[in-house]
């Protein structure tokens, strides 16, 4: 097994897998069962001002399906934590006290100046290893918090400077991916000293209307809300925001990437992307804490196979190879390749080419094949992405050199 | 209907389930699996053109009641073929899916929507208005109840003769109870039944040329599905003794309300069944549900050569019965006028699937016999020879089946048409549901000339 520790701003992680700040890591009693199951450490559940009583709404979450795949994306209205600040303060205590080796940052949300630094001042007296400060969630209740400071980009570097001057222990700001460009808040940020970024919190969505009450989901007693939409189904938004952080020279900071990953697959994209750290919540929902067995052994399995001795090695390994779409050598080109031996004959290939391609397959419906034309082929390669013959792919790009792109002509008068 | 069908079931669900159905989320799980074919293969399986390539689609797209009326349109009895079709045989056996792992559980889906559709209450079979011109339907199986159900949808005046109780024909009498129910069969039929089609049960036609007559009296014209009422048995020594049934007799006490009687017979005693068929099968696995002790299926065919379908075949082994192939029976043995056993010997058939004696070709010293208190004949059926009677123009093959022109059905007499075993010899429901389809749509052009 490879070692996975990873050392972010002196603080050493035994792994890179952390939960995120959420109803997964509510409770000291939770996180311990995650750090026994494998996880690195974890962002506990974000802490808000002492000086709002949270109420959290019921139901408070809903499942985003696709076909037969639940749980593609998870819905949430939750606020932050409604246990007592005193019962979180022990919590942390507890944590840090019987397991030293797996570091606690904590959430916190001020909803006032002297509320960001109180509540800074208590974690790190508490043990916390690091805090992270939310500047990002997109639902709450409590006027001018959460995504509303990381949208005034002004107040995300005021709040982490209240926080900075009175706090020993490293700074993560969570953004929000509700932003033109996430780079600008997180120079804020930086510039007030944060000494790292935490992307991104839940994307402000809605997953369903009922379509027979007309009431979005989830149906809190006939109301619903835009809010926060995590899970795999916004992976590509989040990872993206990983790059652009991880593409900002002058930020220059750690990254902890968040927002629907789920297997080691997923893991090893942000790290490659530019994360050093990485936090779960939607896939916890779905699979438990058993999850991190195989997060473990699959980046362990996959730095054997790649020769990476360090998790630091595969941070940031990708960033080469993002370039502007102007970048582009368009003077090569290539069309779709059939292994016609493996075909079975469903034809979708054909449907999609047909209807949404380069009209570019004809269809021989005796023996049920597709005949393709390589020349009139622009290479958008959707009837691989429908073929059901995968591992290896029926339909593959190749390169052909010298070939011209073909444009339909115009249609007869 | 509903409430009394229920009741007269209560006895038999205490032995006889049907396939539980899929919840939505399974059929939709089901449905991601399917490839949505180009030109699907499953469409062009099915005799009664349910076109499930288009039904699973709209599952997958989640139009649900689109899926329910393709399925009802195309096949008023979708229900009972998606519980009952050997579909192994017809849309799922060209199924594209198999190429990547298995094939799409076309039937269950089919019954899925169909069931579907009516718990949401949807209706979505329309009817033309009524166009006063009488068409009588004799016999209610799957031909007949397709053909009144097709000509009612377009406004005729439909009545269907029935002999029997209750309606249904081989789906009510012939099919066991646990593959079909009463309580499924009813909320189909009823389906026909709404579009305004006239019902005479106990209805039995006597006198010469009676059903011919129908056209003299206020019919314009006739469609015949009657059937192939009358089971064939072995004549063999003790062929004709009290506990000798033939599979209709069997099967018609099950559906009936006997089924307790026979249950309290069977028990724990022993059953040979004579054939190899699906509907050997059935009858040996009915026997064993009724907690029978050995059941024998003796069967002329190899293992590999027996006409039952698979599934059909599975399910027997499933509940131990005994495949006995390549074996005749020469003898039911008696004592005082019971069944003690049967003797038999095994034998090869020179050529597959003929049955003549001078293809039977005995094995030396291969003579069995089983003790056995019952046995079962499901060795086919033929046509009730009295129907000739009753269609005394009408021209019959050499065989006892009806003869018609292949395309319209229709039979040597204008305006009497047929369809289903009565004109084809043993097939499938779905068969019958085509030609019930066929028959109507030729009547309609009949009485349009």
């Amino acid at each position: 097994m490879k070692d996975l520790s990873i050392t972010v701003c002196g603080v050493k992680f035994p792994n890179p897998f952390l939960l995120s700040s959420s109803v997964v890591s509510n409770t000291a009693e939770m996180v311990a069962r995650a750090f026994d199951a494998g996880f690195g450490g974890v962002s506990f559940k974000g802490i808000g001002g002492p000086s709002v009583e949270i109420i959290n709404p019921a139901p408070r979450m809903h499942s985003y399906n696709l076909g037969s795949k639940k749980l593609v994306g998870l819905q949430n209205v939750e606020q932050t934590t409604d246990r007592p600040l005193e019962d979180n303060i022990q919590d942390v205590k507890w944590l840090k006290k019987h397991y030293p080796n797996n570091p606690v940052m904590v959430n916190i949300m001020g909803f006032n100046k002297e509320e960001w630094k109180y509540l800074a001042q208590v974690f790190e007296d508490a043990g916390a290893d690091m805090l992270e400060l939310n500047f990002s969630c997109p639902h709450m209740s409590v006027e001018g918090s959460g995504m509303k400071v990381g949208q005034a980009f002004k107040l995300v570097g005021d709040f982490t400077d209240i926080v900075k001057r009175n706090v020993k222990i490293p700074v993560f700001a969570k953004l929000t991916s509700n932003v033109t460009d996430i780079t600008e808040p997180a120079m804020y940020a930086k510039e007030a000293g944060a000494d790292g970024i935490t992307a991104v919190n839940t994307v402000r969505a809605i997953t369903n209307i009922d379509i027979n009450n007309f009431v979005p989901c989830p149906n809190i007693f006939g109301k619903g809300a835009l809010s926060g939409y995590s899970g795999p189904g916004i992976k590509p938004i989040s990872l993206k925001c990983i790059v652009e952080l991880a593409k900002k020279e002058e930020l220059g900071l750690p990254l902890a990437g968040c927002g629907g990953i789920e297997t080691w697959v997923d893991v090893v994209e942000f790290l490659l992307g530019g994360a050093s750290l990485v936090q779960m919540t939607t896939s916890i929902v779905k699979y438990g804490h058993r999850l991190a067995e195989d997060l473990v052994e699959g980046l362990s399995f996959y730095m054997e196979d790649k020769g990476f001795n360090k998790v630091e090695d595969i941070v940031g390994k990708a960033l080469p190879n993002f370039y502007e779409t102007k970048d582009f050598d368009l003077s090569r080109q290539g069309a779709a390749q059939f292994d016609l031996d493996r075909c079975i004959g469903c034809g979708v290939c054909y449907i999609a080419c047909q209807d949404a391609g380069g009209q570019c397959i004809e269809w021989d419906s005796k023996k049920r094949r597709p005949i393709p034309d390589e020349e009139k082929c622009y290479s958008c390669m959707i009837c691989s992405f429908v073929c059901p013959i995968d591992n290896p792919p029926l339909i593959t790009f190749k390169e052909i050199k010298g070939k011209k792109i073909y444009t339909p002509p115009p249609s007869k008068l | 209907m509903k409430q009394e069908g229920k009741k007269a079931n209560s006895k038999k669900d205490d032995y006889f389930q049907i396939e539980k159905p899929y919840t939505l989320s399974q059929a939709i799980v089901e449905a991601d699996r399917c490839l949505l074919c180009y030109d699907p293969l499953c469409s062009q399986g099915c005799p009664a053109e349910v076109e499930p390539g288009r039904f699973i689609k709209k599952l997958r797209l989640r139009n649900l009641k689109g899926a329910f009326k393709v399925i009802k349109d195309n096949n008023i009895l979708g229900g009972i073929c998606g519980l009952v079709c050997p579909v192994d045989k017809l849309c799922e056996e060209k199924c594209l899916a198999s190429g990547i792992d298995r094939v799409i559980n076309i039937g269950k889906l089919q019954r899925f929507l169909v069931e579907y559709g009516w718990d949401i209450g949807f209706n979505p079979i329309t009817k033309e208005k009524d166009k006063n011109v009488n068409v009588a339907v004799i016999g209610s199986g799957p031909a007949g109840l397709t053909c009144a159900a097709e000509l009612a949808k377009k406004g005729y005046n439909v009545t269907i003769f029935e002999k029997n109780e209750k309606l249904g024909g081989i789906l009510r009498y012939g099919i066991p109870p646990f593959k079909l129910n009463d309580d499924f069969l009813d909320r189909e039929i009823e389906d026909v039944l709404n579009l305004g089609v006239k019902v005479k049960t106990n209805y039995e036609f006597k006198d010469k040329g009676s059903i011919e007559n129908l056209l003299k009296d206020s019919f314009k014209a006739i469609f015949v599905s009657t059937g192939l009422t009358n089971a064939y048995r072995l004549k063999i020594p003790g062929s004709d003794s009290k506990d000798v049934f033939t599979y209709q007799d069997f099967l018609w006490q099950i559906n009936s309300d006997k089924v307790e009687e026979i249950a309290d017979k069977i028990k724990n005693k022993n059953v040979a069944i004579i054939g190899g068929g699906s509907v050997a099968m059935d009858v040996a696995t009915t026997c064993k549900l009724l907690n029978a002790n050995n059941v024998y299926c003796i069967s002329l065919e190899s293992m590999e050569d027996l006409p039952a379908d698979k599934a059909d075949l599975h399910k027997a082994i499933d509940h131990y019965v005994i495949i006995k192939p390549q074996s005749q029976i020469k003898e039911i043995t008696t004592k005082d006028g019971k069944v003690i056993g049967v003797k038999g010997n095994e034998v090869k058939l020179l050529k597959k699937g003929d049955f003549s004696p001078s293809n039977i070709k005995e094995i030396l010293n291969s003579e069995f016999s089983f003790n056995v208190d019952f046995v079962i004949f499901a060795i086919g059926s033929g046509v009730d020879p009295k129907i000739k009677e009753l269609l005394p123009s009408v021209t019959f093959d050499d065989k006892g089946y009806i003869k018609v022109d292949k395309e319209s059905l229709e039979t040597s007499v204008k305006g009497i048409f047929a369809g289903g075993e009565v004109v084809s010899g043993p097939s499938l429901a779905v068969n019958a549901v085509r030609d019930g389809k066929r028959g109507a749509k030729s009547i309609i052009n009949y009485l349009n000339k």
